[in-house]
């Protein structure tokens, strides 16, 4: 090759290579260069005689250090009566300071550097962490230290955070989501379990300071701890400094992982939470799942990312861009490190599309069984988790999080890559396997979480609709009960009921008419009332009329409906239980049925200066009467009423006077109901009849 | 335009004032490896060499936003975003020739059915020609569809985060890819945004109308800030709901959308930012490769209609079966306006941190509040926004009583009672804020395209903290006076219906 040649072959390449430089491609024409190559951080790893493990990673892009404690402890080791004393325990020891400095003066210290400390505890983990500029860690690790060791648990901080546990819980109730989410867990794990369990009024009420303290002590000892720390230091000079720091902490025993066996038969059913202010349903479907270490772990996650992975999973694809039914639906088998992982799959879809959405995603189900995925949508899936592995260390803290909770887990460290070889290996037959042997569409809890109204009965196809109560248990009644005399009692009921009524017994509907005087925040208001009970069919209409409007309130064979102002609508669950309870309270109903109640005799009582007889009634409430011991007329009435926007009881007194006959029944023309010993309602009577 | 004075001397100063807490050559060393490049048709890009990992995050601002949106038309802007994903004339489909034709005819029978529907008297026959019209080239539309291409394509070279953001006053697109991938983003990037299609079109609306149904209408804290942004409102765009009235939402078709997009998605726009391990020249060799053949585009119009000063006090309550919440809120300014760092500060010193007023007071003291929030810039920042307080009362409080506390809290700052340790400790916040929001590609990338998308220099994302750090005691209580009256302020409720029946709950009528 002479020189010109040579000449024109370099110019000839130069050309080429602009040429190629400057050319606009479509994606399937790139060439990709090598990705930069990339050494993952080492993790130091330091263990102290005390048993707590260091992990270490420097980073010095910006002057932070950022630590963190992973505690081996949580909230399945707490007692059933005490639910929600770990999260209670992990937000305590942070507001309510140390020993040596109170939450408030910790707050101004911590906020005043911009630094920040948090405790909190899960239900498998338990964490502390720091967050400080680089200058301030000196200062602020004895504080972190003794945030750990020497938390100061005041009583106002633990009422603070049962007030606000107590809040939360009168709030769990109105977001769909959040209610699917928590009653799939009870469908799928038992309401009972550990794992299906929540926190009530009761539970909270139950936590004392020495709880508190016990979860502590026995939580955060040395051979529960992991520290991981990533930051702008010297891994030399931080080992030495955390060895000094944590030395004092005591080695205690370490918490033994071990969860209760979950008794799973395969089942399926169809339930309903009826919210009647939402026009989109909130579906959750599935059965158990599996463990981290099962074998097929790595066949499942291929599974799981056809089924749903972003935009390109098949749920995505078909039912949101395809049928345009949801913005939201997803699915997966979870595995978890300690305990059974939940296999659900969900979507959240106007009322009318509920069933269809459900059917669609069965379908999806099924055909992960019946039909093998294209070779094509096999590498696909598993090129977005290939190529996306970079990911999973774009960051030294990311690094050091991923040796920490494979280490918390008990698995080794080489666990993520051989993930990565045995991902490259599944196979499309093993995903049809895996969905056969892991998949049970046939036994699927369906939680459909939506307007019982709309939905109409569309849910009807999949079985007998279970409607799911969810209303918040009120906090029971911790006195011992005393029983009384059974027999005395039913003589007692027996002669109230022939007080009421003449025969014995009721012909026809009974009619009244009368007023009823409110004291509401704006005055007094006086409210008209015409009212017709029919006893036997436990059917009944009302007329009200208030001054704003007529409202008339029409029950019958168990459902009701208000009109108002030409409009009609269905009476709430709650209004209708309301509406109903005053009926089942009523001493003509009492009467008519006084052979079928369960009444004791408690004794007699004094009330305001006169003895009665005390009759208690074992009713969906407890009812006590106290009876005129001459007439035998229920003059007095108690009963406790759980008011859920309260989160508490309020005792309820009926005291009815000016009792009149009238067509074969006795009934009292005037009835004030007091609400914790303050008037709140009194009724009067103008005349009553029965046709 | 007050604090946008561009000069080195300013950032300097940031430099110096940021030492005491970092140091001083990390945000000196941040400066050096920014790269700015506008090319010949208008089109910014911010490129950040960050070579901590073998990744790079890409953000597509464009400053146009739900307030830009025609009356008639609310949701538009967040349509047209869903659309992007939808792929081009070559993502996306079999035969984009046959396609469009399909489309064309599709969308001018919803037109029509859309017309007949809202005319005075409809014709049921007509409209079901024009439905059964629709239907009939939906479904052949569809079948020159691959449904999701755009995303496959990006997710199996290994993409995160891929997603999109509508707001009241900017929409950005993101996602994260393998650093050796990034030409498949300048590829796909400039080929979606030149050439957007309007594929499953409608059943994308259906999509939307779920989203809708999930945010707004199933949800107590969407249906009080829609109602809240409604009430405060009477005439900026800012009191529309951004995800579109449903029957806008409706009504909307891909003409339309289409000229959304025309008139708005213009080159000066847009801005560009990628951050990762990249290299700067072969950033802007690729830049020019597949942006530079774009045509200049017209200037967008932008959004004239000021809010009128309010004439009294606004209120509503809602009653309904959720718990009850509060939100208050006055009219302020918008975030280029003097007074915006002042009330930035302000909002932090009521409620951000457990040292802060009404966390402290409400929350852990009187515990009547079982959570309580001061934002400024509510619902966004381009043009007069609001400062707005938003509290959940305990379990067996009054709300009526929660609200007058916060009140109470408002007229102490009114009346002067912070103090210098308060504003110190707002203000080192703010500061170790910006400092820690630097490590994330993804993050930076977003806020700085976002800042010289808004402002015209991505430097204001510091010199914003000088404008906090020359705030005085002084200021705080002079904008107090100014914004926080009672005729300049809305207050909205969420009560809930006790379970009592009928006749004591009409007395809120």
């Amino acid at each position: 090759m002479n020189m010109k040649m040579r000449t024109t072959f370099a110019f000839l390449i130069l050309f080429l290579l602009t040429g190629a430089l400057h050319a606009q491609r479509s994606w399937d024409e790139i060439e990709y260069p090598e990705l930069n190559s990339f050494t993952k951080p080492d993790v130091e790893i330091v263990t102290l005689e005390n048993g707590i493990r260091f992990y270490l990673v420097e980073d010095h892009e910006l002057p932070l250090i950022s630590l963190r404690l992973l505690v081996r402890t949580g909230g399945f080791m707490v007692t059933e009566d005490k639910t929600g004393l770990s999260s209670i325990t992990g937000t305590v020891m942070r507001t309510g300071g140390t020993t040596s400095i109170d939450g408030d003066s910790l707050n101004e210290l911590l906020e005043d550097r911009a630094a920040s400390m948090e405790t909190s505890i899960g239900f498998t983990s338990g964490s502390a962490s720091m967050n400080v500029l680089k200058e301030d860690f000196d200062d602020l690790l004895p504080v972190f230290i003794d945030l750990i060791t020497q938390p100061a648990f005041p009583e106002q901080r633990i009422e603070l955070a049962k007030t606000q546990q107590k809040s939360s819980i009168s709030r769990r109730n109105d977001e769909s989501m959040q209610i699917a989410t928590r009653e799939f867990q009870k469908l799928i794990y038992g309401p009972e379990t550990v794992y299906g369990r929540q926190s009530e009024y009761e539970t909270i009420d139950n936590i004392t300071r020495e709880d508190l303290i016990n979860f502590h002590e026995q939580s955060f000892v040395a051979e529960n701890m992991m520290v991981g720390i990533v930051g702008d230091f010297s891994t030399e000079e931080m080992t030495a400094k955390l060895t000094e720091a944590f030395r004092v902490i005591p080695q205690g025993s370490e918490t033994v992982m071990d969860l209760p066996e979950i008794d799973y038969h395969f089942d399926s059913s169809i339930n309903l939470v009826d919210k009647r202010d939402v026009n989109q349903s909130v579906v959750m479907m599935g059965h158990i799942g599996g463990l981290r270490e099962n074998p097929d772990y790595a066949k499942l996650q291929v599974m799981n990312r056809i089924l749903s992975d972003g935009f390109s999973g098949r749920l995505m694809r078909i039912i949101r861009s395809q049928m345009g039914l949801a913005y939201t639906v997803f699915g997966q088998y979870g595995s978890n490190n300690f305990y059974p992982g939940i296999f659900y799959a969900g979507v959240m879809t106007q009322s009318e599309s509920t069933a269809e959405a459900i059917e669609a995603i069965f379908e999806q189900i099924r055909r992960l069984q019946n039909e093998p995925v294209s070779e094509q949508e096999m590498k696909d899936t598993k090129d977005r988790f290939l190529n996306s592995l970079v990911f999973e260390y774009d960051s030294r803290a990311s690094v050091l999080n991923e040796r920490m909770s494979y280490d918390y887990a008990g698995m080794d460290p080489e666990t993520f890559d051989r993930l990565v070889e045995e991902i490259q290996a599944v196979t499309v037959e093993d995903v049809q396997e895996v969905a056969r042997e892991y998949l049970h569409p046939d036994s699927f809890h369906i939680l459909v979480v939506g307007n019982g109204e709309e939905l109409g009965g569309q849910l009807e196809r999949f079985g007998e609709v279970n409607l799911l109560d969810i209303s918040i248990p009120e906090p029971g009644e911790a006195e011992g009960r005393e029983t009384g005399d059974a027999a005395a009692g039913a003589e007692w009921l027996n002669k109230m009921a022939g007080a009421i009524l003449n025969d014995g017994t009721i012909d026809g509907p009974l009619i009244f008419e009368g007023e009823t005087r409110v004291d509401s925040p704006q005055g007094d208001m006086t409210i008209g009332v015409k009212q017709t009970i029919h006893f036997q069919t436990e059917a009944l209409y009302s007329e009200i009329q208030t001054p704003m409007a007529l409202v008339t309130m029409k029950i019958e064979n168990g459902e009701g409906v208000m009109q108002m102002g030409g409009s009609e609508m269905p009476m709430q669950p709650a209004q209708l239980n309301e509406a109903l309870g005053e009926l089942y309270r009523h001493p003509v109903y009492l009467a008519l049925n006084h052979e079928t109640r369960n009444a004791e005799f408690m004794g007699m009582a004094e009330i305001d200066g006169k003895e009665y007889a005390h009759i208690r009634l074992e009713e969906e409430i407890v009812l006590n009467i106290f009876l005129d011991p001459e007439t035998a007329l229920p003059e007095v009435t108690t009963w406790r009423q759980f008011n859920p926007q309260l989160g508490g009881n309020i005792d309820i007194k009926m005291v009815s006077s000016d009792w009149t006959e009238g067509g074969g029944v006795t009934l009292a023309h005037q009835t004030v109901v007091y609400h914790n010993g303050e008037a709140g309602s009194t009724t009067i009577i103008h005349s009553h009849s029965v046709e | 335009m007050a604090y946008l004075k561009k000069t080195w001397s300013i950032l300097f100063g940031v430099i110096v004032a940021l030492s005491s807490l970092a140091q001083a050559q990390n945000l000196e060393k941040f400066e050096e490896n920014v790269t700015e490049f506008t090319l010949d048709n208008g089109l910014h890009f911010i490129v950040v060499e960050r070579p901590v990992a073998p990744v790079a995050s890409f953000v597509t601002f464009v400053d146009v936003g739900g307030a830009d949106e025609p009356a008639g038309q609310t949701g538009i802007a967040h349509i047209f975003e869903h659309m992007v994903f939808k792929g081009s004339k070559t993502v996306g489909t079999t035969n984009w020739e046959e396609e469009q034709e399909v489309i064309d005819r599709m969308d001018a029978a919803y037109s029509a059915w859309v017309e007949e529907k809202n005319s005075p008297y409809p014709q049921e026959e007509k409209m079901a020609e024009y439905w059964a019209d629709f239907e009939k080239y939906q479904e052949k539309a569809n079948s020159y569809v691959i449904t999701n291409q755009f995303d496959e394509i990006i997710s199996r070279e290994g993409a995160t985060h891929l997603n999109a953001r509508t707001s009241y006053d900017f929409t950005d697109y993101f996602y994260s890819l393998p650093q050796n991938r990034a030409e498949l983003w300048f590829s796909l990037e400039s080929d979606r945004f030149q050439n957007p299609v309007f594929r499953e079109f409608y059943e994308e609306k259906d999509v939307i109308m779920e989203e809708r149904r999930m945010r707004v209408d199933s949800d107590p804290f969407g249906r009080l800030f829609e109602e809240f942004l409604g009430v405060a409102y009477s005439a900026h765009p800012y009191g529309r709901p951004l995800v579109g009235w449903p029957s806008d939402i409706e009504t909307t078709t891909i003409k339309d959308t289409e000229a959304f997009y025309r008139r708005y998605y213009t080159n000066e726009n847009f801005t560009f930012a990628i951050v990762g391990d990249v290299d700067p020249d072969r950033m802007r060799e690729l830049a020019e490769t597949y942006f530079g053949s774009i045509e200049p585009t017209g200037t967008a119009p932008s959004v004239t209609t000021k809010e009128p000063r309010q004439r009294g006090e606004r209120r509503f309550v809602i009653e309904e079966e959720s718990q009850p919440i509060l939100i208050a809120g006055y009219h302020t300014v918008d975030q280029l306006h003097d007074d915006f760092a002042a009330l930035t500060l302000l909002a932090s010193i009521l409620s951000d941190g457990r040292t802060s007023r009404l966390y402290s007071r409400l929350v852990q003291d009187e515990q009547q509040a079982l959570a309580v929030q001061a934002v400024t810039g509510f619902p966004a920042t381009k043009y007069n926004s609001m400062f707005v307080l938003f509290a959940l009362p305990n379990q067996g409080v009054d709300i009526d009583d929660l609200e007058k506390a916060i009140f109470e809290e408002i007229e102490k700052v009114k009346e002067g009672d912070i103090q210098q340790v308060e504003l110190d400790r707002a203000i080192t916040n703010a500061r170790a804020g910006l400092v820690r929001g630097l490590n994330s590609n993804l993050g930076l990338a977003m806020n700085l395209a976002r800042t010289h998308g808004q402002t015209g220099d991505w430097r204001n994302l510091f010199t914003n903290l000088e404008a906090l750090e020359q705030v005085t005691l002084e200021d705080l209580k002079q904008v107090a006076n100014t914004y926080f009256i009672k005729s300049n302020r809305t207050v909205g409720k969420i009560i809930n219906i006790p379970a009592d029946g009928p006749a004591v709950n009409s007395n809120e009528n």
